[in-house]
């Protein structure tokens, strides 16, 4: 059962690395919400600063 | 309810509902509500540290107060941590990122602050008074009383509207992994949380453990990890102004700590009772845990390259920094004990409790500190002292650094100590020093959290303009991303993975369940099939006075430092016996296996000791073992130790019950225990010699005053060598045998008040080498006098040497004239050879079932002074009765003359 849950993890692991590799627009697409962070930072700093 | 989750009012111009230009609110007071419940319940909870901690050197300190004893104030104090710190700097940071993580409100503000009453005023304040009051639950991690957990729960299932809801409702495409963090976080310890608290009160011993295993683990990497992860990588792009190294590494990391953290309970049970495939499958997944730490901490060291400056001049940016550092090796460190080869030797040693500060405070509490520290300055009129801060930061970082060192030292020393066959208080000297150091490591510590505190509340007041200028996003920080060429952003993801907060909440829920099934369920089928196979018919449930006895024991704290587990390891075995089986614990609601050992562990207690050695020692512990740390028990007696109350009675009463099922079953004849055993490498023990077989705690019974089982120790003959050897032996002496025998050997030694038989006066006899060498390594069955085979045969001969020289031969010898002899014989034999024996060798018909056994003349030689008192007197708690009244003053002296007559003559039938 170990042993199937360790293949499980690292298939799932080699398969979201293969996805990484294959389609360039997935990394693009799955590092957005790093950039939609800050957006959302710069929003709010800029409420927090007086007119 | 329904009033609770109601719409929030908003500042003019905002909308529960946000359109797309328009910022969620943020709940500011619920956030300083927080933070400052989180500091107060911090420095109360350090406080109750540094007291266990001073426990270790002063055991005395505050001792009479059961209130403010060891185990209740030790309880209180990791979970103070957990829930009171922790627990508050959590939710004051998802009142701060949840809205600009989901571009939504949390859920009420009416909600948020019955969520924090809930989590002050039902959880965190009751549960302290509780446990003070003696109402807890004896397991790690989940000491607070079932009444409060109930509470917890309730909080968790709130904390799902107040801040998952945000997310489900906001139907992010594009969840940024803080978000994801606290998501999975929440889901999962709602889950967990019932599973390591109530289940083990229903599930009992082993199979309980299987279950208490996964929250053990689950409450540091399923509540402290992912919430504390959450704040790294907010904290870092939001200071450094640079969005993280990758965002795809990140969610890899999550997903690997999601899939790994909840496989990993069981490696606290290595070498347990716990089927070995669930165990190491928990050693395998603490070994991918630490790859993914590798790699998670790896992305957000990244996240800092070429922000050197600012993370050294960022206090709170360097609380973080300092926090991941701390995280990756306190996890490797994890991963590297998990192993066998390195936990059978480390386990239940101080290396752990350094381990559980290091990522408690090191890993947990900086990133707390940071957190709070980052968004403190971004509320609207709050204070901020960063001198104050910086301070803080050094201190803790300097304190705990001594005491991890500490700890992991201590807990090497303490390993080879066990690992010899040195008595076990042995280690408890050993290890004295560093608990002092990490006591005074606890001072820094303390300072650096109250440095914090004030400085959240003095410097500068923060106007109107919150973030400071310096850490403001600009648009240039984001600016790769806008300016990539479109085509790039066209990936469109499949629905399901425009659902990533469906996603997070599945993952919580499932490997929950994966979790469960796999470390829980399966192997509590496969012990309940065990135990129905092998456990023995004749196995009774405790009294009713022993399961009284039970509850106190786990009250008091005791599990905590006295381990009811036996390990398969050839060093638990040598020291307490054949390993733990799993049906030992069918009746143990819940189980009391423990994870630390600072005394030895008790699961054989059954037989070993008197009753009165028992009780004298809860009264005092210092009273028979001058060294002990264990904090007394005075409120279980009515003023000495002879008077026990009814609770010191029922404790008592289940110390006694320890074992029983084991030793009067006869399972260790049983072939089936060989075959289990010799499936256990480490158990073969083929170097140990048979004479130390037995552990070396249990007495051995010996009629006729001695037992060929034991080595013959002479002192040296050489006047030297001998009075080196006596010197070694007194220093011995005094460090084992004073508290009982006094320091002069008079046996009038502290504990001697409560013990009966009195402790042996051992300068009014001589004691043959053979006497000596036989009680020394057999104990005394039916008194207080324990086995001292552990010791080394060197330290047993000092012994041996020390007590021979401390004989005082009567002051006057009188002459015995051969009437009086032969008088003697015949008096004798008439009223003492039925248990003596006929010659004096204390093996009579009756010798068998007394205990202490009779005294064997040829190898004692009383003082006439002596061999009078005990005929006027006879020996109070052993079967020698006073003769006195039936025999004249003549008789007895004929006798006292006889039995002094035979020393050093040689015996017939000697006993065995």
């Amino acid at each position: 059962m170990i042993n199937l849950i360790m293949i499980a993890i690292s298939s799932i692991m080699f398969a979201l690395l293969l996805v990484w590799w294959r389609w360039p627009a997935f990394r693009t697409w799955i590092e957005a919400p790093k950039y939609a962070m800050l957006r959302q930072e710069r929003r709010f700093d800029d409420r927090s600063i007086p007119h | 309810m329904a009033t609770l989750i109601e719409r929030p009012v908003y500042p003019a111009g905002q909308r529960s509902v946000q359109s797309a230009g328009e910022l969620p609110s943020v709940e500011y007071d619920l956030i300083r509500a927080h933070v400052f419940a989180s500091l107060v319940t911090l420095v109360i909870s350090v406080l109750f540290g540094i007291l266990v901690a001073t426990k270790f050197s002063f055991p005395e300190f505050l001792g009479g107060h059961a209130w403010l004893t060891w185990g209740r104030l030790r309880y209180n104090h990791t979970q103070g941590i957990f829930f009171g710190w922790l627990g508050n700097a959590f939710l004051a940071f998802f009142y701060y990122a949840v809205p600009r993580l989901a571009n939504r409100p949390v859920l009420s503000r009416k909600l948020g602050w019955f969520l924090f009453c809930i989590w002050n005023f039902a959880v965190v304040l009751p549960g302290w008074v509780l446990v003070a009051a003696g109402f807890s639950q004896p397991l790690e991690w989940a000491e607070f009383p079932l009444v409060v957990d109930a509470f917890v729960v309730l909080a968790f299932i709130l904390m799902v509207f107040e801040f998952v809801l945000p997310f489900v409702r906001a139907r992010l495409s594009d969840l940024y992994v803080s978000g994801w963090y606290i998501i999975g976080g929440i889901i999962f310890t709602m889950l967990a949380y019932p599973v390591g608290n109530f289940v083990p009160e229903l599930v009992p011993g082993a199979r309980g453990a299987a279950f208490s295993g996964l929250w053990i683990h689950d409450a540091v990497g399923l509540f402290v990890t992912p919430f504390a992860l959450a704040i790294a990588y907010y904290v870092i792009p939001a200071t450094t102004r640079r969005p993280i190294y990758s965002h795809f590494l990140s969610m890899v990391g999550f997903w690997v700590l999601f899939f790994t953290y909840p496989l990993n309970g069981t490696h606290h049970f290595v070498y347990s009772a716990i089927p070995m495939a669930a165990q190491k499958g928990a050693i395998v997944a603490s070994a991918y845990l630490g790859m993914d730490v590798i790699l998670v901490v790896t992305n957000l060291l990244l996240s800092l390259r070429g922000n050197s400056g600012t993370t050294s001049k960022d206090v709170p940016l360097r609380f973080v920094w300092f926090g991941v550092v701390n995280y990756l090796l306190v996890s490797l460190q994890g991963s590297v004990q998990a192993l066998m080869p390195i936990n059978r030797f480390i386990h239940f040693t101080d290396w752990v409790i350094g381990h559980s500060h290091w990522a408690m405070i090191g890993f947990g509490s900086f990133m707390a500190l940071g957190g709070i520290a980052h968004l403190w300055q971004r509320i609207p009129g709050t204070r901020y002292n960063e001198r104050m801060m910086n301070w803080s930061f050094w201190l803790l970082a300097g304190g705990l650094t001594l005491m991890v060192i500490d700890l992991t030292i201590a807990g090497l020393v303490e390993a080879q100590v066990w690992e010899s066959s040195a008595p076990w208080i042995d280690s408890v000297r050993a290890v004295a020093s560093y608990w002092l150091v990490r006591t005074l490591s606890g001072l820094p510590i303390l300072t650096g959290f109250v440095l914090f505190w004030i400085s959240l509340v003095t410097g500068p007041r923060l106007s109107e303009a919150t973030t400071p200028a310096a850490s403001r996003v600009t648009l240039e920080d984001i600016s790769a991303f806008e300016e990539a060429p479109a085509a790039s952003h066209e990936f469109t993801p499949t629905r399901w993975l425009s659902n990533a907060h469906v996603i997070a909440f599945g993952a919580g829920v499932g490997f929950f369940a994966l979790s469960f099934l796999v470390l829980a369920i399966l192997p509590g089928k496969e012990l309940a099939d065990e135990i129905k196979r092998v456990a023995p018919v004749t196995m009774a449930a405790l009294t009713a006075s022993e399961q009284r006895g039970r509850v106190i024991y786990g009250r008091e704290g005791c599990a905590y430092c006295h381990t009811e587990q036996i390990r398969s390891l050839a060093a638990d075995v040598r020291r307490f016996g054949a390993p733990t089986e799993p049906w030992e614990t069918k009746y143990d609601y819940p189980h009391l296996w423990g994870t630390r050992r600072i005394g030895p562990d008790l699961s054989r207690e059954f037989n070993i000791r008197p009753r009165d050695w028992q009780l004298t020692h809860l009264y005092n512990p210092r009273l028979v073992v001058r060294d002990s740390v264990m904090p007394p028990y005075p409120w279980l007696f009515k003023g000495n130790a002879n008077q026990p109350t009814q609770e010191g009675l029922d404790l008592l009463a289940y110390l006694e019950s320890l074992g029983r099922s084991r030793q009067l079953s006869g399972f260790d004849q049983q072939a089936l225990t060989a075959s289990v055993h010799a499936a256990i490498p480490d158990m073969a023990m083929a170097s140990e010699p048979s004479a130390r077989a037995t552990p070396p705690t249990v007495p051995i019974a010996m009629t006729g005053g001695y037992s060929d089982s034991a080595p013959v120790l002479h002192p040296a003959s050489n006047p030297d060598d001998l009075q080196e050897e006596v010197s070694r032996g007194g220093s011995l002496f005094a460090a084992n045998c004073a508290s009982c025998h006094g320091p002069a050997g008079k046996g009038d030694g502290k504990a001697s008040a409560s013990l009966s038989p009195k402790p042996a006066d051992l300068t009014a006899a001589r004691f043959s080498d053979e006497r000596l060498s036989s009680v020394l390594w057999n104990g005394v069955t039916g008194s207080a006098m324990p086995p001292w085979r552990q010791l080394p045969t060197e330290d047993l001969r000092a012994l041996v040497a020390y007590i021979d020289s401390l004989h005082v031969p009567s002051a006057a010898p009188s002459t015995q004239e051969p009437t009086t002899l032969a008088d003697g014989k015949f008096l004798f034999a008439t009223n003492c050879a039925s248990c003596h024996g006929d010659t004096g060798t204390g093996n009579g018909p009756a010798a068998g079932a007394l205990a202490p056994s009779p005294t064997n003349f040829h190898l004692k030689k009383p003082t006439e002074e002596r061999a009078w008192e005990v005929l006027e007197n006879g020996v109070p708690g052993t079967a020698m009765p006073p003769w006195q009244s039936q025999l004249s003053a003549d008789e007895r002296h004929a006798l006292v003359a006889f039995v002094r007559s035979l020393y050093g003559t040689p015996q017939e039938n000697p006993g065995k």
